[in-house]
Formats: structure tokens, sequence, C-alpha cells
């Protein structure tokens, strides 16, 4: 049997393992002991997860659409197709009537090529990635604040802080390996602060949980830094030093009394001022947040609350001391970092910044366009109204994955051309125009960034299926027919171009990462890689960290007569996004079959429902039936629904109401109404 | 005591590759900083390591997956063809904890049902095992009886102490002792002082450990355990991952799925390894009778201490590798768990 190390495909705390292979079979997994985050540990996903690889229903040649059904054709003639047809489109309507979506769940390499080919064979910057859907609030509320928008700390350092501030992170079944550091350091002697208005796991070894209602979290964080500067606790030093803006927050923080949060939070007045308490107190404080953070209307405020929070108490810039948003995907972080975003080039360069667009020009040898393009969610509308005709999806499945199904739907159908790559006929693939078979991450050779900006290896263990090809490869033999020639041997003198044009990345190479993985920023071929960011300044322009004042905005949509409760959805541990992988394993589906809604046995008596009987759950958007799952842990008036399911999808009913800033939308908030089923 | 043979350290790599033509040899070897057990056909044999792979030896006669038969129907005809595997295989560097597994898999699929697959592998491979000079990190199967020495209760063909220049050799079986016949020349017989040699290390490994369980206080408790808020409170942070029992030596326990080929005319009949950590575990004959994870924490540790040895005339089902504690990223531990019961009145 071979072993072939590599890295996970699922989750972003990037676990290492080896795929035992036999007659180019996935046939064993073995878990990584000398890894510094799997530490021979895995989740579930890790363990069993990757039978999806040998599922008969993989894509394994081209197909072409024929009236409503597809037919197998080959590479050559498709490639022939697309070309033509993207030609035509950017000859008629402009180059910017064409929008691509890259995929976190590929490789750095190939999100790096995706974007060139946006960028320099069709001359467009509508290139964006599922990012815009989990922690585009991130990228650009920390950017802000820090100047990064990227994890302060490496996932290791977690297990050495003396205080953890959790909120909207369900960190045990999203970031198993990093609820493993919360686990080590609780032992420890850490105190532990939850805020999630769902019981999570993670509360039973909790110092305190504050159940706050869905959508207030910068109540929330006002009223903990109320607290904090009314007694004194902060960080004079820091914030003089280090930092600008005091003065506008205390101001604003000083509307937040204990009384008046505990209004509007929900969260009993002396809960706030023991956590602010905790939180400030501690010698090395370290925030995590995840999606509770991140999609709300009001994801980019919230996630400048945590900053603020940190900043003013001194709790950045030293080991296990930080903030720590915790990206989804095995390679989000990473699909951000090689500019697969609609505004910048790799490495968060602008686009509109003359001097770093040159460079790009010069690098890639064509004139390239200066305004930034379409986000995953703005895009949407413009299929509607027609202002882009053409769509290219790599690994995405927006028809499960975006706000408003029906909405995205209709779009979908709007456009005169979509090409979909893929491993599986995804919902999303099946409106497609023509399909790619791409492969799955044990099929290549790559990179993804894990949750803690450490680039690290994928290789390859096995031969592509059937006629599949490896997404980097199709990418640039597509871009050659569209006569923007792109020839690499392999992935690693992609690599090499981003290396060279990326800084965060100059020190990177293939060579390096056979030693390990290395944390970004990795500035030049001797430099070890940073485990944690803002040491003695922040990576902002200027160098200080800026602190907002933050007025509280609720969430856009609320419940009312008719739409009674809020639904909040979210994921299990069990299933990855939109189930295409997971659903196809055995263990996986045995655990968690179907999808549910979690219901309060206050809120279920109301409804007239009992454990387990069927609901149908109806927005203002449309309705889904699905099993009750009647819990306790769940807040009166909240329901939660998880969005892996496609028969059952919450995103149905969510709506796509989106964060003025960042465009990320409110998945953790909207009206429903419940019926018995 | 067996006979006993010496064979120079050097000397080992000519003795495997000697069989290298007759046996698929596999032996204990680092990847990237990690040990597992490799081909020697692209894996040299690691000789002083201490510690084991932390995914068992186990999978050779019982793999992680596994294809049982083949079977298609046409017209109105059923075919079914079986895969078992009679590959021939020596693995060397088995540790005693390891062995001590073997032996009590072998109660459970080659006892009163002989299970066709277990049974073919097994008896086409050859166990040489490998003592232990120290403890390794979260071992404790000095407390189990079950290493860091093997006994007559592990189970080997041959047995190998590292005495520092020399392996002592012991003969475990007839199959064992032809292969050293084979290659009489590589060995000599040993003398007192080798052997007193070999006893004076086994002495000062097993007081070198850091970790001691009760065994015979652990078995009492348990008889009074079943209520005990320990299991609650021990397996609250469990994320069924089913690790624990991956790796585990003895967990024995497997699903079956039959997989469809694409075009849906073959399908192969496979088991897995599963795991009773998980909520869905028999779920296909009713649905799991152990609802909360701290049943099924208890129902892990009375198998190994109260179940196993119900069945098989007091031997404990527990190796003490540790492993269970080093896989699980819950940070659930079988030392500290044993240790409360150990303590209790
Ligand atoms: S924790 Fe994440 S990276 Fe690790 S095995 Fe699970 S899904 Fe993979
Ligand atoms: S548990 Fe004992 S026999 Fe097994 S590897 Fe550790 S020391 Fe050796
Ligand atoms: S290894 Fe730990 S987390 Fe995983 S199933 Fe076992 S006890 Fe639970």
């Amino acid at each position: 049997m071979k072993k072939v190390l590599t890295t996970c495909e699922f989750c972003g705390c990037g676990c290492n393992f080896y795929l035992g292979v036999e007659n180019n079979r996935v046939v064993a997994v073995y878990p990584c002991p000398s890894h510094p985050v799997s530490q021979g540990k895995l989740c579930i996903k890790g363990w069993r997860g990757h039978d999806y690889i040998h599922s008969p229903e993989r894509l394994k040649t081209p197909l072409i659409r024929q009236g409503d059904k597809f037919r197998e054709a080959s590479w050559d003639e498709s490639y022939k197709l697309i070309a033509n047809k993207l030609q035509q489109i950017k000859e008629q309507h402009g180059s910017d009537s064409i929008a691509v979506f890259s995929s976190s769940k590929c490789t750095n390499e190939e999100n790096y090529l995706l974007q060139k080919l946006a960028r320099a064979a069709i001359g467009t910057n509508n290139i964006d990635q599922c990012a815009r859907l989990c922690h585009s609030s991130t990228v650009i509320g920390l950017a802000q604040t820090f100047g990064s928008g990227a994890m302060t700390n490496s996932i290791p350092e977690i297990g050495n802080a003396d205080v953890i501030f959790v909120i909207g992170s369900n960190t045990s079944e999203q970031h198993p390996l990093v609820a493993n550091q919360i686990i080590k350091a609780v032992k420890g002697g850490a105190k532990l602060i939850i805020a999630d208005p769902r019981q999570i796991q993670l509360t039973k070894i909790a110092t305190i949980h504050l159940s706050h209602k869905v959508g207030t979290d910068v109540a929330l964080i006002n009223g903990m830094l109320n607290v904090i500067i009314t007694e004194g606790l902060i960080d004079k030093k820091f914030i003089s030093g280090r930092t600008e803006g005091f003065g506008a927050l205390r101001e604003e923080v000083a509307k937040f009394t204990p009384q008046k949060t505990s209004r509007i939070t929900g969260v009993p007045a002396e809960q706030i001022i023991e956590a602010a308490r905790i939180y400030a107190t501690g010698k090395s404080s370290s925030i995590i947040y995840a999606m509770g953070i991140t999609q709300h209307t009001t994801g980019v405020d919230n996630v400048m609350s945590c900053a603020n929070l940190a900043m003013v108490t001194g709790n950045v810039g030293k080991e296990s001391t930080g903030v720590n948003p915790l990206r989804g995907q095995n390679n989000v972080q990473g699909a951000c970092d090689m500019g697969a975003l609609p505004n910048v080039f790799p490495g968060y360069q602008a686009v509109a910044n003359d001097e770093l667009r040159q460079k790009f020009e010069k690098a890639w040898g064509v004139k390239l366009p200066s305004k930034p393009g379409a986000t995953v969610t703005g895009a949407m509308n413009k299929f509607i109204d027609g202002s882009i005709k053409a769509l290219y999806i790599m690994g995405e499945n927006p028809m499960i994955s975006d706000p408003d199904i029906n909405h995205t739907e209709k779009a979908l159908k709007k456009l005169d051309f979509l090409v979909v790559q893929d491993i599986f006929l995804t919902e999303t693939a099946k409106l497609a125009h023509i399909v790619l078979p791409g492969v799955s991450f044990a099929e290549k050779d790559g990179t993804f960034t894990s949750t803690e900006r450490k680039v690290q290896r994928v290789r390859k263990a096995i031969d592509p299926i059937g006629e599949s090809r490896p997404d980097w490869k199709i990418i640039t033999e597509l871009s050659s027919h569209l006569g923007y020639k792109m020839a690499y041997p392999s992935p690693s003198e992609v690599m090499d171009e981003i290396a060279k044009l990326t800084p965060s990345y100059a020190g990177i190479s293939y060579n390096r990462l056979e030693g390990g993985g290395l944390s970004w920023p990795c500035p030049s071929p001797d430099h070890p890689g940073t485990p944690y960011l803002h040491k003695e300044k922040f990576s902002r322009a200027g160098g200080q960290g800026k602190l907002f004042a933050i007025p509280y905005r609720p969430p856009v949509e609320l419940p009312d007569a008719n739409y009674p409760f809020t639904l909040t959805t979210g994921r299990v541990g069990f299933h990855w996004h939109t189930g295409t992988m997971t659903r196809k394993d055995w263990a996986l589906n045995r655990e968690i079959p179907e999808g549910f809604v979690e219901i309060n046995p206050q809120d279920a008596a109301k409804v007239g429902i009992r454990n387990k009987a069927t609901v149908k759950v109806s927005s203002r958007r449309g309705d889904i039936s699905l099993q009750a799952k009647v819990v306790d842990t769940i807040q009166e008036g909240l329901v939660f629904i998880p969005f892996h399911f496609a028969e059952a999808a919450a995103n149905k009913l969510t709506a796509a109401n989106l964060d003025p800033v960042a465009e990320i939308p409110e998945y953790k908030v909207c009206a429903v109404k419940l019926e018995r089923g | 005591m067996s006979e006993m043979k010496i064979l120079d350290k050097t000397k080992l790599v000519e003795f495997l590759e000697k069989l290298m033509p007759d046996f698929e040899v596999t032996v204990p070897s680092y990847n990237n900083g990690n040990l597992s057990f490799s081909s020697m056909a692209h894996a040299r044999p690691e000789i002083d390591f201490a510690g084991r792979p932390l995914v068992p030896p186990k999978e050779y006669f019982f793999p992680q997956q596994e294809e049982m038969f083949t079977f298609a129907t046409k017209e109105g005809k059923a075919t079914i063809k079986a895969h078992i595997n009679k590959d021939k295989r020596v693995i060397w560097g088995i540790r005693p904890c390891d062995l001590y597994g073997i032996k009590t898999l072998d109660s459970v699929f080659l006892s009163r049902y002989v299970d066709s697959y277990y049974h073919a592998r097994r008896e086409n491979t050859i166990l040489m095992g490998l003592n232990c000079n120290e403890p390794c990190e979260a071992g404790f199967c000095s407390s189990m009886g079950t290493g860091p020495f093997a006994t007559n209760s592990n189970a080997f063909d041959l047995l190998f102490t590292n005495l520092g220049n020399q392996f002592l050799v012991e003969i475990g079986s007839k199959a064992g002792e032809e292969l050293i016949e084979r290659r009489a020349n590589l060995f000599a017989t040993a003398s007192d002082e080798e052997k007193n040699k070999s006893n004076e290390i086994e002495k000062q490994c097993k007081q070198a450990f850091l970790y001691s369980v009760d065994q015979d206080r652990v078995k009492a408790a348990l008889t009074k355990a079943w209520d005990d808020p320990l299991w609650a409170e021990e397996s609250k942070n469990c994320i069924l991952c089913g690790g624990c029992n991956f790796i585990c030596p003895t967990c024995y326990c497997f699903n079956i799925e039959d997989i469809a080929d694409e075009h849906e005319q073959n399908s192969t009949r496979v088991r897995y390894w599963d795991s009773c950590q998980l909520g869905g575990y028999t779920q296909m004959a009713a649905e799991n009778t152990r609802k909360t994870q701290a049943e099924r924490l208890r129902q892990r540790i009375y198998d190994k201490f109260s179940y196993v040895p119900a069945r098989h005339n007091g031997a404990i089902g527990c190796t003490g590798c540790g492993r269970c504690t080093e896989v699980c990223p819950s940070e659930i531990n079988i030392t500290h768990i044993l240790g409360i019961l150990g303590r209790q009145k």
C-alpha cells in the first residue's frame, strides 16, 4: 500500500493525514502525529469522509447540453465551444458581461490561475468565490482595523491562552481541531467565555455562557467595552501607543450601559459585566469567531467590534493573544490570498492601484481592467438585469449555498451561457450548458492555505477518475483556447509565479513545503513564516490599529405577527456544506441522514409538534418540510436549520439581505413561521 | 522458555531481505517523522525506535475497508466471487501490546464462528514481535500485563529483543522456527549472559513507566460504576470521530455496505471499520440503544475491562497502548478514567 501525506479537503483546520492507496483506490486513512494542528487526531470527516472520491456518480467526461439532457463530449469539442461562446459574448457585450466564480475547495494554484484567466484572458475583474458568503466581512473588517484579514495567531497557540472568548463559532462541530486547543487550554486552567444563542458543546466547559439574541453582537461587545472603560480595565499604553480612534469609540460605547445592553441582547447585566472583566483581565485573551459574527448585515461591524475589544485591552500582537476568525473551507483563506476577489490581485493588491496593476500587466503581458468587479451576491442581480450574460463556475454550488435559492435559480436561468466545472452533477451543474469534470483533492498536486494562514501541500494519491482532469490543467487548457496561453509543467511552477507577484508568499516554494507548512507572511526564501501577526506594529498602512465607533443596528428581517420565529442557519459536524461529498458516505449519512429544524420545547408545544414530527417552515421567499428536533439548547423564539440538505434547503428560506460593505448575506437571521407538516 | 537465538543487528536487513521473494515483508519505518508499517519494497526498517505506529497492525488482518465479494445478476442468474486475501506476509517489529491485540482479535474472529477473510490473512502472515526497551509516551502495558515484553499470552512466531548490538530471538511457533532454519547461518545460539541481559532490560523498562493502572481495582470498581456520574463528565467533549475505536488494537466492529458500480450491474460487498462511539452505530438493526455519549463511553470501558474478560477467560481487552488517548480530538484520556475508577472505594 502506498501512503501519501496530504492536507484534509474539508475544513480550514488544515489537518494532515496519509491516504492509503491500493490499485488506484483510496482505501485507508492514517492520521499524522507529527502535524502541529492535527497531532494524530482527526474528526470523522477526516477519518471517513473521502468515499465520494470513488462514487459512481463522479463526472467522467465533459457534458454538453442538448435540450433538457446532456450528452457526453470530448475535451476538445467542449473547450472550443466554451471559447467561441465566451469570445462572442465578449465581443458583443464587453468583458464585464462575463463573470467567474472560483472555488475555496480548490487549490491556491487553481485559484490563482482562474483569477488570471478572468483578468488576463477575459479581461474582467468579475471574479469572486464563496468567501463572499462566509468571511468577506472578516477580510474587510480586519483589514480596516488591523491591516490584515486573517487569524492573528496560529492554532496551537490557542492552547496556551488564559482567556478564550468564543463568539459565533460552534467550534467543536466546525473546527474540531481548534476546539481541541480550547479544551486543552481549559484543562490547563484557562477561562472560557461563550457568546452564542445556542448552547453549543463547548458551553459544557465554559466559565460563562452569554446567550445573546441573534444579531445583537455589536451591542454585546459595546456593552463589554462600556464595562471595561468604566472600570478602568483598558490598556492605556497599547491604546495610546498603537491605536487611533479611541475618543470616538469611547463616546459611542458610553451609551451601552450594562442595563441597556441587557435589554437589547437579552443577556443579564451581571453576565455582561463578568464576561467583560474576565476578558479584560486575561494576560493573553484570545477571541475566536466564525460565521455567527460574519453572516449578518452588520458583518463588518461585528468584526470591527471584535477588533475594538482586543485593541482596547491590548490583547493582540502577542503569542496566544489576538482575534481569530475561523475560516470554514479548507482553502477559503487561500482563495482570498490568491486574488479570487473582485477588487484585488493576489496578496490583496488592489486592482485600482495603478502601480500594482502595472506590475501584473507587465508580468502577464496584457492590459488589465482597473474597475473592481461584481461579487458573488452582486452578480446574481446582474444576471437578472442582463448586464452579465455568461458565468463560469469552478467547484461551487450556489443552488444550495446561496441565500434565497429561488432567486438564485431565476438568476442562473437568465444566463445565456453557464459553464460548471465540478466533480459531480450538482444542483448548479444541472443548469449548465457545459459541464467539465474536475478532480478531487486526491487526484492532483497543489497547496491549501489553512485558517491559520498556513500554506500546506496537497499531494496526488491516485490518477484522475475516468477522463476527468486536474482543475489547474483545465484552466490552462481553456485559457490557451481563449487565446491567452498558459503553460505550466506542474502546480509547482504556478507557485513560483505566485511567489514572484505576491509579497506575503514570496518565500514559499514546493521545495520548502516538503519540510511542513509555512504561515504567511513569508517574504523571502529564508523567512521561517509568521505564526502570529501585528507584533510590533499593525500591518495597516501607517502601522497603527484603528478603533471604530460602531453604532448598533438590528438585523434586517425580524420576526413579526406573520412570521413569528427567527431562523438562524448553520452546519453540523458530520456534513460539509452542500453535502455533495459527505452525503455519499455511509458513516456520515448514518449520523445525520436528513435535514432538521431545532426548536425549543415551549415553541414546539405552541406549534403543536413533537420531536421527530414533520414541520413546514416558511419564510417570505419559500418553504421547506423537514423533521423537528426538539431541544432545550436553543432559545425560545429561535429555530436552527443546517443548510447541507438539498431536499430541505435552508436557503430557500434565507434572505439576500446584504452587508452594505462586504455584500455578505444575513444567513443568520430571517423571519419564518412553522406549521405542522 | 522456548529456544533462544542471537542475530547480529547488522544482519537483520539481510534476514528480512532474504524473505522478500516469498513474502511481502512489512516493517516499521518513518515517513515525515511518523512511524508506520510499510512494505520493505519501498522502505527500510527502523530498528532502534521507541513506541509504535498510531494505526496498529490489526489492519493486515482486518483492513480499514475490505472487499468481501462481488456479486452480479445476469439473466436471472446470480454469480458471486469472493475476494479472500491469501498474500504471504511477514510483519517485523510488532510491539508486544499489538501482539496481544492480535491474540484478542483471534479470539473473536477465529473462535466459534471462523471469519474466512480474517482467517486467510492471519494464516498467511508471520508475526515477528519486537520487545520494548523503553516505555512509549502514553503506554501502560506493564499494568495490563501485555507488555513491554511479550509472553505466551501475546501472539508471535518470532520475538526480537534489542540487546544493543544484537537481537535475542525467541521462537514462538513452528513457522517461525522454519524461517530461522532456512537462514541458520545468520543465527547463533543465545548464551545465559545474553538472556540475562534481556531480563535486565525488561526490568528497567518496567520501572520507567509513567502511567500505572490497578487492573484489579478497575475491574472491581466496574461492578458498581454503572450509574456513576463519571461517564457523563468524561464524555462531555466527545465529538464522535470514531478514532478511539478505529485505532484500538482490539476493536473489531465493522459495518457492511453493498457498493453498486456505475451501471449497477455488479455490486461489491465491503466491510469497514465501525465505531461504537458513533450515534448511528447499530442503526441498521433498529437504532443505537446507547443514546447518550455517556452510555457509549461506558460501553467502551466496560467492553475492554469487563465484557471481553468475561468472554475470554479473564483476559483483559485493553492492551495499554494509549492510542485512544493520543488520537482523541476531545482529550478524553483513558488512563485518567481508569485512574478515577482505580481510586473508587
Ligand atoms: S478537523 Fe477539519 S481538517 Fe481536521 S480532519 Fe476534520 S474536517 Fe479535516
Ligand atoms: S504500550 Fe508497551 S508494548 Fe506497546 S509500544 Fe508502548 S511500551 Fe511497547
Ligand atoms: S476519539 Fe475521543 S472524540 Fe473521538 S469518538 Fe473517541 S472519545 Fe469521542
